[in-house]
C-alpha cells in the first residue's frame, strides 16, 4: 500500500545497497523494471511517457533559449526585462515550465565571461534549454570546472581575451542560470530567427563564446 | 554530510567529452528515466529528500553508474520505501508483464500537447514569503560554516570556511537541510561571490570568482 516517504536516511541506503547488488546490472533493464512496475500499478500510462519523450526531443530544447537570446539581442526592452527577472520575461515565450521557476540570467561582456556548473547534482533549465549534455552531468565537468575553469574552456575552445575575468556559477540552489552570449560582430540587420540560429547551447552554459557570424 | 557527490574541486579527472553529439538523449532508456521522473513521483517526496535519496547510493555505484541511471536507482528505492512496490517486485519483474490488473487506477493518458502545457504550467518559483527580514545586505563579507554536518546540505566542501561577498539576495527558500527531513523551513538565500584565490590559492587566477547560491545559516558575519 502507498504511503508517504520515511525520510529514513539509513534505510534507503539499504534499500539501495539492496537493488544495486541484486537487480541486473543493464541500466536499460533497470529502467524497464521500474516503468512495468509504475505502469502495473496504473501510476502512469506508457502513452504518457511516449508524449514526454517527444515533447523534450521535438519541441523543448536549446532552440527555445537561443529565441531568448536573439530577442534580447534584438530589443534593450526586453533585455532589461530579462536581465531583471528571467523567469518572467520567458513567459512571454511560453517557455517557462520545469526548472524555470527562478531562472537567472547572466550576461556576458568583454570583461567578464560566465560559466555555469552544479557540483552537487546537475541542476539545469530543462524547460529552456531542454536536457542537459551528458559532459554536463559528468564527474569531470562537476569537479573541474570550479577550480580550474580556463582550462576547461580551453578544452571547449573558448578563447578569452587579457582582460577577460571568468566567472563560474555554481547552482546549489533552485536558482538556475542563463548565460546570455555576445552578439557577433557582421550580423547586423539580420532577423531574430537568423540570429537565433547562431545561438548555440554551449554558450547559453558557458562553454562556447564567440559565436560565429558566417556558421 | 560529506558523501562523494560533492564533487566541486575534486582533483585526478581527465579532459571533458566535448565532443559529445548534440541530442537530448543517447539511449532510449534515458529518455524513459526522464519522462517517469515527470510523471509519478510520489508526492510527499520533497526535492531536497530526493537528491539525498540519490546521495546514499552506494560510493562505488555513484561514481560509477550513468547519471539517468542514478535517478532509475533513486525512484526504485523511493518506491519500495513509500509501498508502491517491495524489492521482491522489483527483483522478479521479468516474471511480469506491463499489463495493469484490472483492480489498478486508470491512469491519465496524454498525448504531447498536452503534456507541453502541463510542462509549461508545472513551473513553480521556490521563494516563499516570509515575515523576517535578511540578515546581510548586498556587499557584506560573510563567512561560510568550516565543518560538515550530518544532513544533506547545499554547502559544497570546496567552499566551507571561506570569505566571500553578498552579491544578490534572492529572498527566502526551503532550506534544503531541512526539507530533506520532511520539515519545511525557508530561511534567506544569497548568491555569495568568492574570489578564486580564496578559494584555491595563490596559484588561482586574480582574475577569477565562483558564485554559489547559499542559506543564511551556512553564513557567519564578518
Amino acid at each position: 500500500m502507498t504511503s508517504g516517504t520515511s525520510f529514513d536516511r539509513d534505510k534507503l541506503a539499504k534499500i539501495h545497497d539492496h537493488l544495486h547488488s541484486h537487480l541486473p546490472p543493464e541500466p536499460a533493464l533497470r529502467v524497464k523494471a521500474l516503468e512495468s512496475l509504475l505502469v502495473e500499478r496504473g501510476l502512469v500510462a506508457s502513452e504518457t511517457l511516449d508524449a514526454w519523450v517527444d515533447a523534450y526531443s521535438e519541441d523543448i530544447g536549446p532552440k527555445r533559449g537561443a529565441q531568448v537570446v536573439a530577442r534580447a539581442w534584438l530589443d534593450v526592452d526586453f533585455k532589461a526585462r530579462l536581465m531583471d527577472d528571467a523567469a518572467k520575461a520567458i513567459t512571454e515565450f511560453g517557455f517557462e515550465g520545469k526548472a524555470t521557476g527562478d531562472l537567472k540570467a547572466v550576461e556576458n561582456t568583454d570583461s567578464q565571461h560566465n560559466v555555469v556548473v552544479c557540483t552537487l547534482c546537475s541542476c539545469y533549465p530543462f524547460s529552456l534549454l531542454g536536457l542537459s549534455p551528458a559532459w554536463y552531468k559528468a564527474s569531470a565537468y562537476r569537479a573541474r570546472v570550479v577550480r580550474e575553469p580556463r582550462k576547461v574552456l580551453e578544452e571547449f575552445g573558448v578563447e578569452l581575451g587579457e582582460d577577460t575575468a571568468v566567472r563560474v556559477w555554481d547552482s546549489t540552489a533552485e536558482l538556475r542560470y542563463l548565460v546570455v552570449p555576445q552578439r557577433p560582430a557582421g550580423t547586423e540587420g539580420w532577423t531574430q530567427e537568423q540570429l537565433a540560429a547562431i545561438v548555440t547551447r554551449n554558450s547559453m552554459i558557458g562553454t562556447d563564446r564567440v559565436l560565429k557570424a558566417g556558421s | 554530510m560529506d558523501t562523494l557527490h560533492d564533487l566541486g574541486g575534486k582533483q585526478g579527472f581527465g579532459p571533458v567529452d566535448v565532443n559529445e553529439p548534440e541530442a537530448p538523449w543517447h539511449h532510449d532508456w534515458e529518455g524513459r528515466m526522464w519522462a517517469m521522473a515527470q510523471s509519478s513521483r510520489n508526492t510527499t517526496v520533497t526535492i531536497d529528500w530526493w537528491r539525498h535519496v540519490v546521495e546514499q547510493l552506494p560510493p562505488q555505484a555513484y561514481m560509477t553508474i550513468p547519471y539517468f541511471e542514478k535517478w532509475c536507482m533513486t525512484d526504485l528505492a523511493l518506491g519500495v520505501d513509500c509501498g508502491t512496490f517491495t524489492v521482491e517486485d522489483a527483483l522478479n519483474i521479468d516474471e511480469k508483464t506491463d499489463v495493469r490488473p484490472p483492480d489498478a487506477p486508470v491512469p491519465e493518458v496524454m498525448n504531447k500537447v498536452q503534456i507541453l502545457e502541463k510542462n509549461r504550467t508545472s513551473v513553480k518559483t521556490f521563494e516563499e514569503q516570509v515575515d523576517f527580514a535578511p540578515a546581510y545586505a548586498v556587499g557584506d563579507k560573510v563567512e561560510t560554516l568550516a565543518h560538515s554536518v550530518p544532513t544533506h546540505t547545499r554547502l559544497p566542501a570546496y567552499a566551507r570556511g571561506r570569505i566571500g561577498e553578498i552579491l544578490a539576495h534572492r529572498g527566502a527558500h526551503p532550506l534544503p537541510d531541512k526539507s530533506a527531513q520532511g520539515v519545511e523551513a525557508p530561511e534567506h538565500l544569497y548568491t555569495v561571490v568568492f574570489t578564486a584565490r580564496e578559494l584555491w590559492g595563490e596559484d588561482a587566477d586574480p582574475r577569477d570568482t565562483v558564485t554559489l547560491d547559499l542559506w543564511e545559516s551556512y553564513l557567519e558575519r564578518l
